[in-house]
């Protein structure tokens, strides 16, 4: 078994063998850089070239013109605003807060519960 | 890529419109149209300067589109050539030191071919075109001369 073969992998699908790969590797890595070099040079990298076409118009900045998946709820918090906004007051962020509603709201339904009996 | 020149058989148009009274811009369409029909000779309007090798622009250029045409002149790959139709861009035409004309178009791109006329005839845009193309292959010689333009 010669040191070529003793580096190949053989299976009943093909074979593999590093150094082959690594060849190829560099075959199409040769291939890419011809057709790379074949290039327009006459490109002009960090002018307006690189920019989308917006009609002539300036790109805005990304973050002015990107739709936001909370914007899809857009209409409903336009429409019950002040709903939202008492419930966005509420919303602390603060877990000891929700475990006292938790308690708070407990509470009252026990006592309702037992006020009924 | 030198070799490829045989290629190279057909030329495509951006349209600028600016302030036009659109007389010149009816004239452009009628070049498309079956009577003229240029896209058998391979010359094509396409919706983005992005893909063209000549910028067209009609109008006087009113000062709120002077900067985006001068963004749709930059946007356009190398080697382009600019074409103006019609009097309005040549010279301002009747708008001519208007307060709010930026224009001759001269003055804020480079212009390589001025196709007079109010509006000019679809021949003489034609023939604009084809000087505009005469023009981009002169261009593209002395790219490869330099080593640039490879494609």
């Amino acid at each position: 078994m010669s040191w070529l073969e003793s580096l190949t992998l053989t299976s009943p699908s093909g074979f593999w063998n590093p150094l082959l790969w690594l060849a190829f590797l560099v075959i199409f890595a040769v291939i890419g850089y011809i057709i790379y070099s074949r290039g327009n040079r006459s490109y002009k990298p960090n002018t307006e070239q690189v920019k989308p076409f917006i009609s002539g118009n300036a790109v805005e900045d990304v973050e002015q013109i990107r739709v936001r998946a909370g914007d899809i709820y857009w209409g409903f918090m336009e429409a019950l605003k002040g709903y939202y906004a008492v419930l966005m007051r509420m919303h602390t962020g603060d877990v000891r807060d929700y475990i006292l509603w938790y308690l708070g709201i407990g509470a009252i339904i026990l006592f309702i519960l037992l006020g009924g009996v | 890529m030198g070799k490829l020149t045989n290629f190279k058989r057909s030329i495509w148009v951006f349209h600028a419109s600016g302030g036009s009274c659109n007389a010149c811009d009816i004239e452009i369409v009628a070049v498309l149209t079956p009577r003229y029909d240029v896209e058998r000779f391979g010359i094509k309007l396409v919706g983005s300067p992005r893909h063209a090798d000549v910028l067209l622009v009609t109008g006087a250029i009113p000062r709120d589109f002077a900067d985006k045409l001068r963004r749709v002149y930059e946007q356009m790959p190398d080697p382009k050539a600019v074409v103006v139709v019609g009097s309005c861009g040549t010279t301002g035409g009747v708008f001519y030191d208007s307060y709010n004309i930026a224009g001759p178009i001269d003055e804020i791109i480079p212009v390589d071919v001025y196709v007079p006329g109010c509006p000019p005839r679809p021949e003489a845009i034609i023939d604009g075109v084809v000087k505009a193309w005469l023009k981009i292959e002169k261009l593209e010689k002395e790219l490869e001369k330099k080593g640039g333009a490879g494609e």
